[in-house]
Formats: structure tokens, sequence, C-alpha cells
């Protein structure tokens, strides 16, 4: 009897420290997902309650799938993954090996790195919705002198290329802190032993540096996609997703089909795909790196 | 390790330098437009110094702004504060124990962590508001803990893991219960995680505009929400917008300038020890 | 007694009522007292109306002892605010400000009490509220919703808001740009196109017509300027798109053609950014709202204070111009309806419509625009012959309109102005779309 009401006990005990956390997320994260797989079989307005009349079964999908906005939205959203990942992470480790070596202040260049990172998207947004703006932005008035007059935000492959800038400026800086982190933390006797082999320079980044820090850079890559896969605020507060459609990031499409045009089950069938696309990267993120699943 | 190269120190110091004031520029053509007139942000031409003006500011706070400053702070440490307790507890459960579905928690809340919040606006409105907290700070706390507690965990699990587990033992031998054991015992040695943590889930909340704007009302509203709607028609005030921007980014600013450490802490933890 | 004291005070004249005489006043402590020390929350838009009208807010409260609480938005965000509140049970709001374009959206989701059971209780309305003074127009175009297409003017429409900030277009134009190129105020489309490809090519750094054309609602709005004029329309009576139409066509031709030999960087205005533009002399030609009367005015806003003159909207194939602007509401979920309704009266009666129009405000009565003080700051002649070619079916305000213009004309126009699409095939692109979202609406079930 009092044996087993000590292992029952033992057996309760961890769920005691977990539940908590666990009921918070269910019901603050799993639940809302869940309703929005519900809700994406429905056709209404936001606000409207779910009604039978309302079932549309696997039609918003079909309205999705074949929407060639909700399309090109999605591949406006991979390019820009795609551009702003690959450019920041060359940047960033780049930046990290020519700096490798320890210098004196840079614990205070650091903190100047991570300063972008922490302001408010909305508030990075506005910045470069400033920086940017055709008559009044400081980039036009430093390139009076050679005579150009860009319209940045007016122009649908400048605008892209504005929303990339943004990105590349806030975010450069993590790889290139995650990647100094992993260099720094590079066994030394490894690479003294290459270099007595006479490896070197190009080499020994190429074959010994690099493949070191790999498993960082795959997880520092995934992280960056997946941010940008759900980013909205920046493009919101600078283009709102034009011209056209050449900055409407997939989340800011998904926002605007829930309270611009207000239709829940729509913007919920888009949720559902975006919540796909991110939950394949996220497989290969735990495939990469997963520390709790690797413990003991 | 090798001797000191003087000209390449200069190169590198002159690279970093180089991208710190590609990294400060907007920010202090934010801080230079928050200080001038209607009138200067138009003319033509962009200048850094002109005759600087606080009108822009006293504009900003007049108003709700400081209430909206007000719910801010509720929101961020009040979500930062229940983050770390309940993400502490949940961290140190998969780290000590071996139960039924450890695996499962462990795997699903690293599937959450890549939640987009976009995707919660929707359903988060039409639940929130069956329940009754669709417009206040409570709901708004609740969300922004759920949407943290998957890195916070993820993060203190690698620092828990690394206290070793016979500090434990003995303090179980003198009978010290299992909560008293974690909140004496284990939490003072994860102070960098814990802070590395706090700025992080801190971030999220103050910053976070999707969900704010649909779970708050007028009087519930959070900073970055009231700036959104200060974007006006008339004309595009970008002298009073700067400078509603500054007052949003300062305390972040503040924060990570005093703890960087520990950001780049949690920033590599995860990845480097993992 | 209720009647004997209506009397009494027609017979008190309408001199008297204009200036606020106290006689209000005090009709009001007794009409409303049981509404003293409520409290209500008024959500309305940044714009250059309401930044007047909000002016004269503490002096409602101090007639009526209605507390008032403001919140204010950019004009834009103001539906995603309004609907979330409208959505619960219980909502925030007790006075909405909506665009005009919301209205049979709004009534149709049954989010709008209707006003005229309120006029009909004594204990309510105004006795002298003159609602026959309010702009026909505006009175029929902002309030009336469920006449034909849902709404225009005509049976079954019912009055659900009173016009404020309502608004035409007007075309303003620079004087000393125009006498330096020799160039006459622009009567037809050809002198507007003519006028704005001169000033772009003979004045550097200027350009022609400021128009709207950011992705979205903005450019939408934008290409509907010209599209009536060239009598092109969205949908027709049977609710076909009529958007790839050679009407249609030749006004987008125009449009693109306008934001070529406009400012720099125009195919990304807003609202703000449009008007901005042309008070800052970065555009000679300005057509849109009547917003930018005041404003033009105002030194700190404008640097061409002196140099702004006005005429009527062109004329292509026809005279007709933008019909549009803000409503005041009240939200079916508001708790306190009926000060909500005595302060949407009390704005727009007209001793407070003549002070906020000689304050910079637009004026929402035909007696305004006789008043001596308005006349002197106001360009009322033109102002009157824009309200003659305002036209209520300038754009179809049908529930499914926000979703056409943000998500169809939106997107396709403004590929269309930056170059990146043949107006053809968006057009005809745009049409299908369109039918596709009426179609779903069930517009065309009946007809089998």
């Amino acid at each position: 009897m009092q044996l087993s009401s000590l292992r029952l006990r033992r057996r309760l005990l961890p769920w005691m420290f977990a539940l908590p956390a666990v009921a918070t997320m269910a019901f603050g994260l799993l639940y809302p997902v869940a309703e929005s797989f519900r809700l994406s079989f429905y056709e209404l307005k936001l606000g409207e309650a779910v009604s039978p009349e309302a079932f549309r079964g696997l039609a918003l999908f079909a309205e999705v799938l074949a929407d060639s906005a909700a399309r090109q939205s999605m591949l406006v959203t991979l390019h820009f993954a795609f551009v702003v990942v690959a450019l920041e992470m060359v940047l960033g480790v780049g930046i990290a090996l020519a700096l490798e070596k320890p210098i004196r202040g840079m614990s205070a260049f650091r903190s100047i790195f991570v300063l972008p990172m922490m302001i408010a998207p909305i508030c990075v947004g506005l910045i470069w919705r400033y920086m940017f703006d055709t008559n009044a932005g400081p980039i036009n008035a430093w390139l009076e002198p050679f005579g150009v007059k860009p319209a940045w935000l007016a122009d649908p492959g400048l605008a892209f290329l504005a929303i990339c800038v943004t990105d590349i400026w806030q975010f450069t800086p993590f790889v290139f802190i995650m990647a100094l982190a992993g260099l720094q933390g590079l066994d030394r006797s490894t690479l003294e032993a290459a270099h007595l082999d006479g490896v070197s320079g190009w080499q020994m980044i190429r074959h010994i540096k690099l493949p070191l820090i790999a498993p960082i850079l795959a997880i520092t890559i995934l992280m960056r996609l997946i941010d940008a896969l759900r980013g909205l605020e920046v493009v919101y507060a600078m283009t709102n997703g034009g011209p056209g459609l050449s900055t409407e990031l997939f989340s800011l499409h998904i926002y605007k089909s829930a309270f611009v045009t207000q239709r829940m089950g729509h913007s919920a069938a888009l949720s559902v795909c975006l919540l796909i696309a991110t939950m394949v990267l996220s497989a290969a993120l735990l495939a990469f790196a997963n520390p709790i699943r690797r413990g003991r | 390790m090798a001797a000191r190269n003087a000209p390449a120190d200069l190169l590198r110091y002159a690279g970093v330098t180089l991208m710190a004031g590609l990294v400060l520029l907007p920010l202090a053509v934010m801080g230079s437009t928050s200080l001038k007139t209607q009138a200067d942000t138009f003319g033509s031409g962009f200048s850094f110094f002109v005759s600087p003006t606080l009108d822009n500011y006293r504009t900003v706070l007049e108003g709700r702004f400081l209430g909206y400053l007000g719910n801010s702070i509720v929101v961020g440490v009040g979500s930062t504060a229940i983050t770390l307790i309940l993400g502490t507890m949940c961290a140190y459960a998969l780290s000590r124990f071996r139960f039924a579905g450890r695996t499962s928690i462990a795997m699903g809340s690293l599937l959450l962590r890549t939640v987009p919040p976009a995707v919660l606006a929707v359903p988060v409105y039409f639940i929130w508001n069956g329940w009754g907290i669709g417009d206040g700070l409570g709901g708004l706390i609740l969300v922004y803990v759920a949407l943290n507690l998957p890195f916070t965990i993820w993060l203190l699990y690698g620092f828990i893991e690394q206290v070793p587990g016979e500090l434990e033992e003995a303090a179980a031998v003198d009978g010290c219960g299992p909560f008293r054991l974690l909140f004496t015992i284990i939490v003072p040695l994860l102070k960098p995680g814990l802070a590395a943590a706090a700025i992080f889930t801190f971030r999220i909340a103050w910053n976070e505009l999707v969900l704010a704007s649909v779970l708050t009302d007028r009087t519930t509203r959070t900073m970055p929400y009231a700036i959104y709607l200060f974007i006006t028609d008339v004309g595009v005030e970008w002298g009073k917008l700067m400078a509603a921007g500054i007052l949003l980014a300062l305390p972040p600013l503040i924060f990570t300038l005093v703890a960087a450490r520990q950001i780049v802490t949690g920033l590599t933890a995860g990845a480097v020890k993992g | 007694m209720r009647i004997s004291r209506r009397h009494s005070l027609k017979a008190a004249g309408a001199a008297a009522t204009m200036l606020a005489a106290p006689g209000i006043v005090r009709a009001q402590g007794t009409l409303w007292s049981k509404l003293r020390g409520q409290t209500i929350v008024v959500n309305l838009p940044s714009h250059p109306h309401y930044a007047v009208a909000k002016q004269i807010i503490p002096e409602f409260t101090a007639a009526t002892g209605i507390k008032v609480e403001i919140d204010e938005m950019q004009y834009l965000r103001l539906k995603d605010a309004q609907v979330l509140q409208m959505g619960k049970p219980k909502g925030d709001y007790d006075v909405i400000v909506y665009v005009i374009m919301w209205k049979t959206e709004y009534v149709q989701r049954k989010f709008l009490v209707e006003l005229e059971p309120m006029f009909g209780n004594a204990d309510l309305a105004m006795p002298d509220y003159d609602r026959g003074d309010i702009i026909k127009a505006y009175y029929e175009g902002l309030g009336l919703v469920g006449g034909p297409r849902g709404y225009l003017p005509g049976p079954g429409a019912k009055l659900y808001g009173i016009p404020y900030g309502a608004e035409c277009s007007v075309l303003a134009y620079r004087k000393d740009l125009f006498a330096k190129h020799d160039l006459k105020p622009p009567v037809t489309y050809d002198d507007l196109i003519a006028a704005a490809r001169t000033i772009k090519t003979r004045e550097p750094g200027i350009g022609g017509l400021a128009q709207r054309a950011q992705a979205g609602h903005q450019v939408t709005a934008g290409w509907l300027i010209h599209l009536t004029p060239y009598d092109g329309q969205v949908i027709d009576d049977k609710f076909e798109p009529r958007v790839a139409d050679p009407a249609a066509i030749k006004a987008t031709e125009v449009y693109k053609e306008l934001i070529d030999t406009g400012p720099a960087g125009g195919a990304a205005f807003d609202f703000g950014q449009m008007m901005n533009s042309f008070l800052q002399g970065q555009s000679a030609i300005y057509c849109d709202s009547i917003s930018v009367f005041g404003p033009a005015r105002n030194p700190a806003s404008s640097k061409v204070v002196d140099t702004v003159g006005y005429t009527v909207h062109p004329k292509a194939v026809k005279h007709s111009g933008e019909l549009g602007g803000f409503g005041m509401a009240i939200p079916r979920n508001s708790q306190r309806q009926e000060a909500a309704f005595a302060f949407i009266q009390w704005m727009t009666a007209k001793a407070q419509d003549v002070k906020v129009t000689a304050k910079g405000g637009q004026p929402t009565r035909l007696s305004t625009l006789d008043n001596a003080d308005v006349r002197k700051i106001y360009p009322v002649d033109v102002y009157r012959e824009c309200l003659k070619i305002a036209n209520p079916d300038w754009r179809p305000i049908i529930a499914e309109w926000t979703e056409i213009s943000e998500k169809v004309l939106g997107i396709g126009l403004s590929d269309v102005i930056t170059g990146k699409a043949q107006i053809a095939p968006t057009m005809a692109d745009a049409a299908t779309k369109i039918r596709a979202i009426l179609d779903r609406a069930g517009y065309y079930k009946s007809r089998g």
C-alpha cells in the first residue's frame, strides 16, 4: 500500500513539473492550431459562429490551391527566404572568418551587432520605409550627387530588393554571432594539427573549419528560414505587400485574408498550408539538431 | 596563439567598425528624424543636423501613450515571469525524469516553436472571445507564454543538463522536497540561461503586433499596435513616427546593451552546446 | 407640451439656431438630461476633417454632460478595429466612423443600428435637427443601405448613418506653374493629360498629377477617379464585371499615363503621400477628395498656400465625380446607443457644421455653404459645382467590395502601373476573378 502510493507519487512527480507548461502550450498553441484546421472547412466571416450551413468541406483548400495570388505569394516568400538566408549566411560567416581572432573590445561591438534583431519589426519597417522613401528618404538624398532618384518602393524589383536589404540589415549580425561562437568554440589542437600538416588559408577554411561548424550553420540556416517564413510586420509597414504582390509574404497574405477581406475560413486554409510548409522545415531542424532527444 | 600582427589587427578593427557603422546608421537616422520638425523632414536632401526639437515626443506622449506603455510593461514582464517559471519546471522534468509522454512533449514543443503568429491570430480571436478573455491583458499574456515556452524549454534544458546530478542527490538525502530542490539548488545555477530566456521572451512580448492587434481594445493596447495605429493620413508625419519608434525601441535597446553577453549566450547555447 | 417647445424653437428663428444659441443648449439640457454623466467611446480616423472636428467635442460635453473618449487611428485601420469590436457580444465602441465603402457590408452583417426609429423618438431627437438641409448626395450616399443594388437610394433603403467628413472630388492645380507654362485649368481629360505632360517635361523634379497608387485599396481608388468619367463601370446592373470593357481599358490607360507623367515614386503613394506631394510642391495637379481644401490653406502642412486654384473634376465622355468619405453610425453592440445618437446629432447640427467648416473641416450641410464666414475661406462656388457631378454609383458599394478592391483590382492595377503587366490581359483576368467572388456570394443564383 505504502509502496504503491510512493510509486504513484514518483510517477506523478514529473508531470507535476511539466503539466503547467504542457497545459499552457496545449490551450494557447495546440488548440488554436487545431481550431485553424477546423475553421478551414467553413466559409465564415470574421466573428461569425461556426454553423453547419457554412460547411464547405475541402472547397476552401481547392480555392487556395487554384488561386494564383496565393501561389505567387508563396513564391515571393520562398524567393525572399532563399535570397536573404543565402546572403546573410555568406556575409555573416565571411565576416566571422575574417574577424575570428579575438580582438580587444569585441564584446562592445557584439552588443552593437545584436541591436537590430531586438528592435520591434514594426519599428524596423518604419525606419526602412523612411530610408527608402523616394522624396524624403536619406538613401535618395545620398544618391543625389550621382544623379539618380530610384522610386524604391514603387517598383516591383526595387521594392523586393528593399525588403531584402532590410532583412539582411536586421539578421546578418545574428548569423555572424552564431558563426563566430562556433569558430571560437573549435578545438584548437585540431586546427594546430592541420596547420602543422601544411593546411592553410582557404584550404583550412574549406576543409577543416566549415565542416566542423556545419551543425551550427545548419541550425542557423533553419532558424533563419523559419523566421523568414513567419515575418510580416516589416513588410506590412514598408510596402503592404506591393507593388502588386511583389513583396506579399505569405504571413501577410494570411493576415489580409483574415482582417481585410475578413474571410476566416479562407485564412485558416492558407494558415494550414503555411503550417505544413514550416512543419516540413522544422522536421528538418529536428533531424539536424534536437538537443532533448539526444540527451542521455 | 599566433603572434600579434599589427596591420592585420588594424584591418580587423576597420572591418568591425564599418559593420557597426552600417548597423547603427538607420538607428541614427531614426533618432535624428525624431528630433526634426515636419517641415524639416520634407526639406529636399537629408541632413543629420538640424535645429532639434522635442515637439514630436511631446505630441506622441499626449493622450493614451503612457497607458499603452504601461500595458506593454505588464504584458512584457508578466509573460516573461510566467514563461520562465513554467519553462524551468518543464525543462527540469524533461532533463531529470524518464516518464511516459516525455518524448511527445519534447517533440511537440519543438514543432510548436515554429508556429507563425499570423496563423494564430484568427483562431485565437475566435477562441479567446468565446472564453471571455478576448480583450484583456491576461489573454495576451496567455498566448505569449504559450508561444515562448517551446524556445525557453529548449534553451533551459541545455543548461539543466550541465548541472551535475550529485548536487540534487545530496540535497535529497538532506530531506529537501523536489520543488524546493529545483528552486533553491538548481535555479541559482541557471542564471545565464534564465537571463537569455528572459530577454528572448520579453523581446517577443514587447514587440509582437499581430496578436496584440486582435486581442486588445482601446484600453489594453500595447505599444507596437498603438504605433501602428499612429500612422496617420495627414501626410506622412515622419518625425512623430520616428519618435514613437524610438520610444518603442528604447527599452529593448537598453536591455541589449546591458545584457548583450546573455543574449549571445542564449543565441548560441542551443546550437553550440547541443 | 413637447410640440409647443418645438414650435417655440422654430419661432426663435434660424439665425439664432445657427449660432448655437443658448436656447439649444437649454433644450438639450432637458432633452438629454438622463444621459448626463454617461461616457461614450468614439472611434474616428486621423483625417484632416476629424482633426478639426475633435476640437469642438469638449463643447459637446459641456453642453450635454456626456463625456467622450476618442479612439483615433489611420482611416484604413478603422475597419479592422471596428469589425473586431462589433464581432463581440459587447463592443467597445458607441460611435463608429466608417468609410462609405463599408456601409453595405456592415449592415448586411447586422453590425449597425437603424437610425429612423431613433429620429422618431422625441426623447432622443433634437427638435430642430434639419435632415433636409444635409447635402442630399451625402445623405443618400453615406446613410442609406438596402435600396437598389443594395446601396443606392430608392425603395427599400433605410438610414444607418449620418454623413460627416463626406467628400466629392475636385481638381486642384498650381496657378503659378500653370501661368508659367501658359496652361489653362483643365476642363477635359485631354487638357489634364496634356497639362500633366507639359509639367513633367518642362519642370524638372515636379510631376503632373499626384495620384494614389499603393497596392490594394489605394490603387483601386486612384483608378476609380478616372473610370466613370470615361463611362466605365466595375459591375453592371446584372452584377456582371465590366472592368475589361473598352471604356474601362481606356480609363486604365489614362491612369497609367498620368502615373508616368506624375511625381517620382508616385506609383506607391497612399492618400497622405499623394496629398503631401501636391502640398509640398512636388506635383502640380491634384484630383481627388475635397479634403485638400483645409490642409492647402494651412502653412504648417502646405508650401503652396497662395498658389492653389480649384476647378471641377474634368470631363472625359461625361462629367462624373467621386462620392465618398466618412459617416457616423452606432454599433448594435454599443451599450450607450442613446448618448451615441445624441453625439451624432449634435456634431452634425447646423451650428457645429459651420464652426468645423470655418476651422478647415468639410461641410455636411447646404446651409453651411451659405454662411458668410465659410464663404470667406472655402471655395464654395467650385464646391457646389463639384457636388453637382458627384456620382452615387461611382463605385459599387456591395458587401464584397473590399475583396474586389483589395485583392483583385488592387493587385492587378498595381502590376499595370509599375509596368509589370499588360492592361488588357490583366483586366480580363480581374473580370474573371470578380465574377468568381460574386458567384461565390450568390449573385447569379437567382438567374439559374
